[in-house]
């Protein structure tokens, strides 16, 4: 089972590292996967991504489309990847505690 | 643990004359402890008749959103060495022309970092690697970026590019395809690497009618090289046809759609009526030695082909009927971001610019992206007289 | 972190020299023998391409296999064609016999030129694909094993036929304007699991994702309902949601498709039409899958005239004789139901009885 431990707690993950409790959600979880993605260091612009996501989220029950998330937020598709390395999907949904995006590939 | 497991069916696989994917997955196998699991999974999906992957899975690389495709199996108790089996979408040269060197050099960058299976190609035109685990897929692109191989496009994204062997090997080719594929593909790198659109977005290119890359059918936007001048017959060439015994009247003239050929047979003399013909490219593939494509040469563009999925499979529209193709391709690009700004601001989730099209109208398209509508657009005009007018069109009323 | 967007190699330092140097020259081509393509150009410069089979499906040994090759008969160059056949590129002619014989002895098959039955188009099956219904390799390499001859040009056909497999209604590779297409089916409806919808899954992106609208949420449930009635079996739905399964062994099956193309030559791209509604999963070797395939291609061979197509050749013929000549049964599962479907319905008295 994967897991990651944050304050001691450890969080069930799905193998791609997402969680699998939504309600287990916290900065702290935010902090611990920010280093599992390549975020060096969380800023007030990855704050802002991140709760632009968790609320678009509980609005529509719905992760937005990137570019919605683009415009919104006022960040380039390039900032967005800047911040999140591994980019919105894998990246930002992840730290913002978002079901895992699904879509055929 | 290490007891001989068999595969009783896929051994069945293994005789018959056509080459033989079981036997290139037990080679494999047998250097690779995950080729080995894959094989073993794959027989109980035989038996059970039932396929052992996960929903799902995302896996990628540092500053792209896409290229590799995340795969688990879904029983890895029983599969463990399977249980992580990503694929990396390796773009693949235009016309897929490899030296042996390069190729060696890919086999041994995914020997080891993979299990050293591939497709050549995927069905997008993509080299498939097929099997790495997470650990594996960073060093492995970053081995593969050293020796000039980027990854493909996948989710929603512009997919690879592909293209046919055009001008490189084909007398029929009317526009340079192999180019056009290159150039295009190194222009929309942002837009393969990084997805922002509702769905995938295909681009695909035909050096003539025949259509050898399957463009029209399989892309959202598709080139299709043609000529708008006459196809050029060399008439001695006709003539050794005809003292060979071909069967000029029934394999050609009938067969030509619009009977715009005519054999003077006393002045033995193939004669074309050039503003009947639709460079249908029959006759050029019944006698290639003797009709060629015209001079004037360039390509249509078609929009919106795709597989059923969700709403219907289309084939390509006519967008433009013509357009020249030259290096860099300006108006190509100019079209190509029209069509999809257009589709990324209007388009739903998983939706297809055909399907965008079916859903807001040919006419409403056509106007946002700027182009005026032609005859060649259409098989017919509409048979119904529910016209849109615009405020604009008609008098204001008091 | 390692560069980014440099793209693929380049194509002009993947070119042998004889393709570099009479690059958009060449003037025709002819098909000498099965398999052999001869490209004369304008400069008098004469290629050689000869094609080779393969089971797409390939490892590193099998790579490194095809540059001993090419390096010892094509100075160290080679191209793959749309249709995942190995062409070696051969520009000294005394090369080619050689070549070919070399070929031989390793138990490769050429063929695939002209008017034949080249490689099949093929998605991934159990190998790979999380919605594969079946496997594709398995059928290709089923259905080949028994048209091979077809390839190698033992039998003559007249006109290109061109076979495609999908492992599920996703048709994926370009199964919708083939001549043959296999595509494998669901016939049942996706059973949910609540518990999982209400953590995995997006709902509203669930129902918007259902082409008939047979799904609603349910709210009590925190999940969604399926109107089995409405439902069209599609997997679509089960595609952006991992808490509904469509799989199901006893009733999953393959379909087959007749009379698609995608070239302009003669008539416009044509749609392949269903002829086949369901064939059960009969791995390893699906025997009622590939003697159907056959009996398709030897009715068509046996009637098309020169150049014709599968589907030009149904135009020609109608569709109730084409039903009547392959002695397969025309149902109400032949008559479309979905978007379009009404195109389909005739509106002439025209037939023939
Ligand atoms: S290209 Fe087609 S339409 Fe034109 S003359 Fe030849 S067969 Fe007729
Ligand atoms: S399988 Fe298709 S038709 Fe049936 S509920 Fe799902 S999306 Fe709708």
């Amino acid at each position: 089972m994967n897991y990651i431990e944050v304050n001691g707690v450890k969080i069930e993950l799905d193998e791609d590292g997402f969680i699998v409790e939504p309600d287990l959600w916290s900065e702290d979880l935010v902090k611990a996967f920010a280093k599992t993605e390549g975020v060096e260091e969380l800023t007030e612009d990855h704050w802002k991504v991140i709760n632009y996501l968790r609320d678009y989220f509980k609005q529509f029950g719905i992760a937005p489309m990137i570019r919605k998330l683009c415009k919104d937020t006022g960040f380039s598709l390039k900032e967005i990847y800047d911040l999140f390395p591994s980019g919105p999907a894998k990246g930002a949904c992840k730290l913002a505690g978002l079901p895992k995006p699904t879509g055929c590939v | 643990m290490d007891e001989k497991k068999t595969t009783p069916l896929l051994d069945e696989l293994e005789a018959g004359e056509w080459p033989s994917f079981v036997t290139q997955l037990k080679q494999a196998a047998k250097k690779s402890k995950m080729a080995a699991g894959l094989v073993q999974q794959l027989e109980a999906s035989y038996e059970e008749k039932i396929g052992h992957w996960k929903h799902g899975g995302i896996v990628g690389v540092k500053g792209y959103g896409g290229g590799v495709v995340g795969r688990y199996s879904d029983d890895p108790e029983r599969f463990p060495d399977c249980r992580e089996f990503h694929t990396l979408r390796v773009n693949q040269v235009a016309g897929f022309f490899y030296s042996t060197k390069k190729l060696r050099e890919l086999a041994d960058v995914w020997d080891k970092y993979g299990t050293g299976l591939y497709n050549l190609h995927g069905s997008t035109g993509d080299i498939i690697l097929l099997g790495t685990d997470t650990q594996n897929v960073q060093p492995c692109f970053d081995a593969l970026s050293e020796i000039g191989f980027d990854l493909g496009g996948s989710g929603g994204a512009l997919r690879t590019p592909s293209c046919c062997v055009g001008m490189a090997r084909c007398e029929k080719a009317c526009i340079d395809s192999m180019d056009i594929n290159h150039n295009l593909t190194l222009h929309y790198q942002n837009e393969m690497h990084r997805p922002a659109w509702p769905y995938k977005f295909k681009i695909k290119i035909s050096a003539c009618p025949n259509d050898c890359a399957a463009s029209t059918a399989r892309s959202d936007l598709a080139i299709v090289g043609l000529w708008r001048d006459t196809i050029e017959i060399d008439q001695d060439a006709v003539r050794e046809y005809v003292a060979n015994g071909f069967k000029l009247e029934e394999n050609v003239l009938r067969r030509c759609p619009t009977w715009a050929l005519d054999w003077d047979a006393e002045n033995k003399e193939l004669k074309v009526k050039a503003e009947d013909c639709t460079h249908c490219m029959h006759c050029i593939n019944a006698m290639p030695k003797a009709i060629r494509i015209g001079k004037e040469r360039g390509a249509a563009i078609m929009i919106g082909g795709k597989a059923p999925v969700v709403k219907g499979a289309n084939i390509g529209w006519v967008l433009v009927p013509f357009m020249k193709m030259e290096a860099p391709y300006t108006e190509l690009k100019e079209i190509i971001d029209r069509v999809t700004d257009y589709w990324a601001e209007h388009g739903k989730n998983r939706e297809r610019v055909g399907e965008l099209i079916d859903r807001v109208g040919y006419a409403t398209f056509l106007k946002a992206i700027g182009l005026e509508p032609v005859p060649q657009m259409v098989t017919a005009p509409r048979a119904n007289p529910y016209i849109f007018w615009s405020a604009e069109e008609v008098e204001k009323r008091g | 972190m390692a560069r980014t967007d440099f793209g693929p190699p380049d194509y002009r330092e993947m070119l042998p020299p004889i393709v570099a140097e009479n690059y958009g020259k060449w003037l025709y081509h002819e098909i000498p023998q099965p398999g052999v393509i001869k490209h004369v150009s304008e400069t008098g410069a004469v290629l050689y391409s000869v094609r080779m089979a393969s089971p797409r499906l390939v490892n590193s040994d099998w790579v490194r296999e095809i540059c001993d090759i090419a390096e010892k008969y094509c100075g160290g160059y080679l191209r793959f064609t749309t249709r995942h056949n190995v062409e070696f590129l051969v520009s000294d002619p005394s090369q080619l016999q050689p070549l070919l014989d070399e070929l031989k002895a390793r138990g490769h098959m050429i063929g695939g030129a002209g008017h034949a039955i080249s490689n099949v188009v093929h998605t991934q099956g159990w190998v790979h694909c999380k919605s594969a219904v079946t496997d594709a390799s398995g059928l290709v390499k089923s259905v080949m094993d028994e048209l091979h001859p077809y390839f190698s040009g033992k039998i003559k056909i007249p006109a290109r036929l061109r076979i495609a497999v999908a492992c599920c209604v996703n048709m994926c590779g370009a199964c919708h304007c083939s001549d043959i297409a296999i595509v494998g089916i669901h016939r049942t409806v996706p059973r949910i699991n609540d518990e999982l919808v209400a953590k995995t899954c997006e709902i509203p992106t669930t129902v918007a994702s259902c082409p008939t609208g047979a799904i609603r949420p349910n709210p009590k449930l925190k999940s969604i309902e399926i109107n089995a009635e409405k439902c069209m079996m599609c997997g679509n739905c089960t595609v952006v949601c991992p808490a509904l399964k469509i799989m199901d062994p006893e009733n999953d099956g393959v379909s087959i498709w007749v009379g698609g193309k995608v070239s302009n030559a003669r008539t416009a791209p044509m749609f392949s039409r269903l002829a086949v509604p369901f064939i059960k999963n009969n791995p390893p070797r699906w025997p009622e899958v590939t003697d159907t395939v056959k009996h398709l291609v030897e009715v068509w061979a046996k009637d098309a005239k020169y150049g014709e197509r599968m589907g030009e050749w149904i135009e020609r013929i109608g569709w109730e004789r084409f039903f009547k000549l392959t002695g397969l049964p025309f149902t109400e599962k032949h008559i479309d139901s979905f978007t379009h479907a009404t195109q389909t319905f005739r509106s002439t008295t025209q037939f023939r009885f």
